[in-house]
C-alpha cells in the first residue's frame, strides 16, 4: 500500500511539472503561412486604399469646405433647443460615438450612434444603408424631431445670419437662396449644400496605425524580434483565430475591418422594440431619397452612382445591418446597432453561440470556442486601439495636411 | 411477452390519441407543420413565431408562453399578398369561455371587444415581416386574432389563436413517453427485433448511399459555354468593377441577340451577392457588359448565368474563389 501510495504522488507531482512547464515554455515565434500574411497585409492600415472621390459632392475635397463643415458638425445653434450639435452623440474623444446604448439629443434616436471614423470609404450610411453619401446622411438628424428637431429652412436661415458662415457659403456655392423663399428646389440645394460641407469635414475623419499595424508591419518584414516585442501569445493566438477560424474576416475585412455590408447575425431585439428590419427597409428608403446619388441634388452629372443602380433589394436583407470597423473599438461601448450588447466579450459569445435570428436568418455559424479562444479573440481586439486623425486635441481644429 | 405489447400498444394510443388533439384544438389558426409553426390566415400562411427576449433570449415559442414578459410575435410572410395587405393585431382576455376551443364566431359574438383587449396595433402595410412587442403584465388565457384586408376586394381574413401565459408545460407527459420508448426498446431488444431491423436497415443504408455515390455528377452547363473577362482586372475584395461575359454555343458559334440575367451567392453562407449585377450592354461578337459586381467576403462564390435565346434558356454557373 505505501508503495502504491507514493508512487502516486510522484506521478501527480510529474504531471503538475509537466503541466506548468509546457504552460510556462517561451513559445516560439509564430510561424505565418503565406497565406496568412497575404491575410494579414489586407488588413494592415497601409493597404488602405486613397480615398475615393465622392462624385456626388462637388466641395468633398475643399479644405475650405472642409473647416466650413467642421465649424457646423460643432455648433448647437443647429438645434431647435439651441443645445445639440452633431458632435453631441458623434463625440470625438469617444471616437465619434457617445457611449449610450441609443443616441440622446432632443429625444431618443432609434438606433445606438455609429462611429464616423473611416465612413467616407463606405458606400452605405446609417446602420441600415438609408443613405448613400455622408453629405446626404448628415441632412437626416437636423431634421429628425428627436435629433436636432430643426427643419432646412431653419438651417439655412442660420446660415444667412451668421455673417462669417455666409461669406464662407457664399465663396463656395455662390449666393445664398432667401431661406423664407418658396422655391423648393432653391432651398433644397442650399440645405444640401451644408451637408455637403459637414461631409468634406468628415471625409478626413480617420484611424491611425495602431499595434496590430506596427506587428503587421514586423511580420511583412520578417523582424521576429520586433513580432515578440509588440504581440504576447494570446494577442498572436487571437489574430489566429480572427483570420482562421473564427470566420471574423469573412464581413471583417480589409484595412477597415469591414465590408461596408449588410449582414443579418442574429442579434437579439432591443428591449420594448420589435426586432430591427433593418435593410430591407433601408435600401427601400436610399432608393426613393430625393438626396441620393442619382437624385438631382448631386453633382454627379453623369450619375455613375454604381452602388445605387446595381444595389440588392428584397427579403434576404431581412434584419441585416451594416458591419461596423473593428478598429477602435476602445472607448465605444455599448456595441450592436442598438447598443443591445454591452462588452466586447458578451459581443464573442454571441457569435460563439450565433442563436437563430429573430427575423430574416443569422449568417453566422456558432464557433462553439471555449474562454481561451474568446479571451485571445478578445485581447487581439485591443490591439486595434489608435487615436483618430482629422482633428487635433480636444479643441477640435482641424489637422492641416 | 404478449401482455406486454398490449400494454405498450394502449400506452402509445392513448398518448397519440391526446398530443393529436393537444395539437388539433390548442393552436386554432396556428398550427406545426413539419417543425414549422405556421399561422393561416383563411388561405394566406406565414411562419409565426412568438420570443420573449428578456427572459428566455432567442428561444422561439409557436403559442403558449412561459412568463408574463416582453413578447415579441413574427409573422414571416410565406404568401406574398400578405405583404400588401393592411394587417391588424389584436390580443384580448379570453372571455369567450371557449378556452382553447375558442374560434372566430366565438370572438365574434363579443360584445365590447375594445374592453377585452390588451393590445391592439392598428392596419399597416408591413412590406416584409410583420413583428408586434407586447409585454404582458400578467398571466393568464389570451386569444390572439390577426386580421387582414384585402385592399382589392375589401375582403377580410382573420386567424384566432387561443394560448397561455404563464404556460406551466407538459406536466408529466414527457416522462410517460420516455417511459413508453423504453418499454418498447426494452421489448424489441429482449425478442431481437432491434438487431434484425438494425441489420436490414443498415443495408438500405448503405445500398442509398452507394447509389448517391454512383450517380453521376449534376451537370449545370447547358449547350451554352460562358468565360469571362475582367477588364478592370482582377476581381477585389469591396470593389464594384465589370465584367465581359463572353457566351459561345457548344458548337463555338457566338451568341448574339441572348437575353443574359446574373445572379450569384455564396453556397456556403447562404447568401447572395450584395449588389444586383446586370447586362448593361450587348458588345457584339458573343461579348456582353456586365456591371455592377462586387464580392464583399472571401471565399467561395458562385455566378450563376442565365442565357435565354429563342432556342430557351441555358443555365451556366461560373465557380470562383476569392
Amino acid at each position: 500500500m505505501r508503495v502504491s501510495a507514493s508512487r502516486v504522488v510522484v506521478a501527480l507531482a510529474v504531471a503538475i511539472v509537466a503541466v506548468v512547464a509546457w504552460q510556462r515554455w517561451p513559445a516560439s515565434p509564430p510561424k505565418w503561412t503565406p497565406v496568412e500574411v497575404a491575410m494579414l497585409r489586407s488588413l494592415w492600415i497601409e493597404s488602405l486604399p486613397e480615398l475615393p472621390p465622392d462624385p456626388s459632392n462637388a466641395v468633398a475635397d475643399s479644405t475650405i469646405a472642409a473647416k466650413f463643415g467642421e465649424q457646423l458638425f460643432f455648433d448647437t445653434r443647429l438645434s431647435s433647443n439651441g443645445g445639440i450639435s452633431c458632435a453631441t452623440c458623434h463625440q470625438p474623444e469617444r471616437r465619434f460615438t457617445d457611449g449610450l446604448q441609443k443616441g440622446q439629443a432632443i429625444g431618443t434616436t432609434d438606433r445606438h450612434t455609429p462611429s464616423i471614423v473611416g465612413t467616407a470609404y463606405s458606400p452605405w450610411q446609417y446602420w441600415d444603408g438609408r443613405r448613400d453619401s455622408q453629405w446626404s446622411q448628415a441632412l437626416v438628424p437636423l431634421e429628425d424631431p428627436d435629433e436636432h428637431g430643426t427643419d432646412r429652412a431653419q438651417v439655412v436661415n442660420l446660415i444667412a445670419q451668421d455673417e462669417t458662415y455666409r461669406a464662407t457659403y457664399e465663396s463656395l456655392f455662390g449666393e445664398l437662396p432667401d431661406p423664407a423663399s418658396s422655391d423648393r428646389v432653391m432651398l433644397n440645394t442650399a440645405f444640401a449644400n451644408i451637408g455637403k460641407s459637414i461631409a468634406a469635414f468628415e471625409r478626413m475623419v480617420m484611424p491611425t496605425p495602431s499595434r496590430f499595424d506596427e506587428y503587421v508591419r514586423a511580420v511583412v518584414e520578417q523582424d521576429a524580434g520586433s513580432q515578440q516585442r509588440l504581440f504576447d501569445d494570446d494577442e498572436v493566438r487571437g489574430l489566429k483565430l480572427f483570420i482562421g477560424e473564427a470566420n471574423c474576416t469573412q464581413c471583417h475585412n480589409g484595412p477597415l475591418f469591414t465590408n461596408h455590408e449588410f449582414h443579418n447575425t442574429g442579434v437579439i431585439s432591443f428591449p420594448g422594440d420589435v426586432p430591427d428590419k433593418a435593410r430591407v427597409a433601408g435600401v427601400r428608403e436610399v432608393l426613393r431619397s430625393e438626396f441620393n446619388c442619382l437624385g438631382i441634388y448631386s453633382d454627379d452629372v453623369e450619375h455613375r452612382c454604381a452602388e445605387l443602380r446595381f444595389t440588392r433589394t428584397g427579403s434576404t436583407l431581412t434584419g441585416a445591418v451594416k458591419t461596423p470597423s473593428l478598429r477602435n473599438l476602445e472607448n465605444t461601448a455599448p456595441f450592436m446597432h442598438k447598443g443591445q450588447i454591452l462588452t466586447i466579450a458578451e459581443v464573442l459569445q454571441h457569435y460563439n453561440e450565433a442563436p437563430d435570428a429573430m427575423i430574416g436568418h443569422n449568417e453566422a455559424k456558432p464557433l462553439g470556442f471555449g474562454i481561451r479562444e474568446l479571451h485571445q479573440l478578445e485581447v487581439f481586439l485591443g490591439t486595434l486601439a489608435a487615436p483618430v486623425a482629422g482633428l487635433s486635441g480636444a479643441d477640435g481644429i482641424l489637422v492641416e495636411n | 411477452m404478449i401482455v406486454h405489447r398490449i400494454a405498450c400498444c394502449c400506452l402509445f394510443f392513448c398518448l397519440c390519441v391526446v398530443f393529436s388533439q393537444q395539437n388539433a384544438l390548442a393552436h386554432g389558426g396556428v398550427v406545426e407543420e413539419d417543425d414549422l409553426c405556421v399561422i393561416k390566415v383563411n388561405y394566406l400562411r406565414a411562419h409565426f413565431k412568438v420570443y420573449q427576449p428578456r427572459a428566455t433570449g432567442h428561444e422561439q415559442y409557436c403559442e403558449d408562453l412561459p412568463s408574463a414578459s416582453e413578447s415579441i410575435f413574427v409573422m414571416e410572410y410565406q404568401h406574398d399578398s400578405l405583404s400588401q395587405m393592411p394587417i391588424d393585431f389584436r390580443i384580448i382576455h379570453d372571455v369567450t369561455g371557449k378556452g382553447r376551443f375558442a374560434r372566430l364566431e366565438d370572438v365574434y359574438k363579443i360584445a365590447d371587444i375594445d374592453s377585452a383587449t390588451v393590445f391592439y396595433q392598428p392596419p399597416v402595410i408591413e412590406p416584409d415581416v410583420y413583428a408586434v412587442n407586447y409585454e404582458f403584465i400578467e398571466e393568464g388565457d389570451f386569444i390572439g386574432i390577426v386580421s387582414a384586408r384585402d385592399p382589392e376586394t375589401g375582403k377580410l381574413y382573420a386567424a384566432v389563436f387561443p394560448f397561455e401565459v404563464g404556460f406551466t408545460g407538459f406536466g408529466y407527459w414527457p416522462i410517460f413517453a420516455g417511459l413508453l420508448v423504453l418499454i418498447q426498446i426494452h421489448y424489441l431488444y429482449m425478442s431481437g427485433r432491434l438487431k434484425r431491423w438494425y441489420g436490414k436497415s443498415s443495408t438500405i443504408v448503405t445500398g442509398f448511399a452507394i447509389c448517391l455515390l454512383l450517380a453521376p455528377p449534376v451537370s449545370f452547363a447547358g449547350d451554352v459555354v460562358v468565360t469571362y473577362t475582367t477588364p478592370d482586372g482582377d476581381p477585389q475584395l469591396n470593389r464594384m468593377h465589370s465584367w465581359i461575359l463572353h457566351i459561345e454555343n457548344e458548337s463555338g458559334t457566338e451568341v448574339e441577340g441572348a437575353t443574359v440575367e446574373v445572379e450569384g451567392g455564396m453556397p456556403e453562407h447562404d447568401h447572395g451577392l450584395p449588389t444586383k449585377p446586370r447586362v448593361t450592354e450587348e458588345l457584339g461578337g458573343g461579348d456582353y457588359k456586365l456591371e455592377g459586381m462586387r464580392f464583399h467576403m472571401s471565399g467561395y462564390w458562385e455566378i450563376v448565368v442565365s442565357v435565354t435565346t429563342d432556342d430557351g434558356t441555358s443555365i451556366v454557373i461560373i465557380p470562383l474563389r476569392l
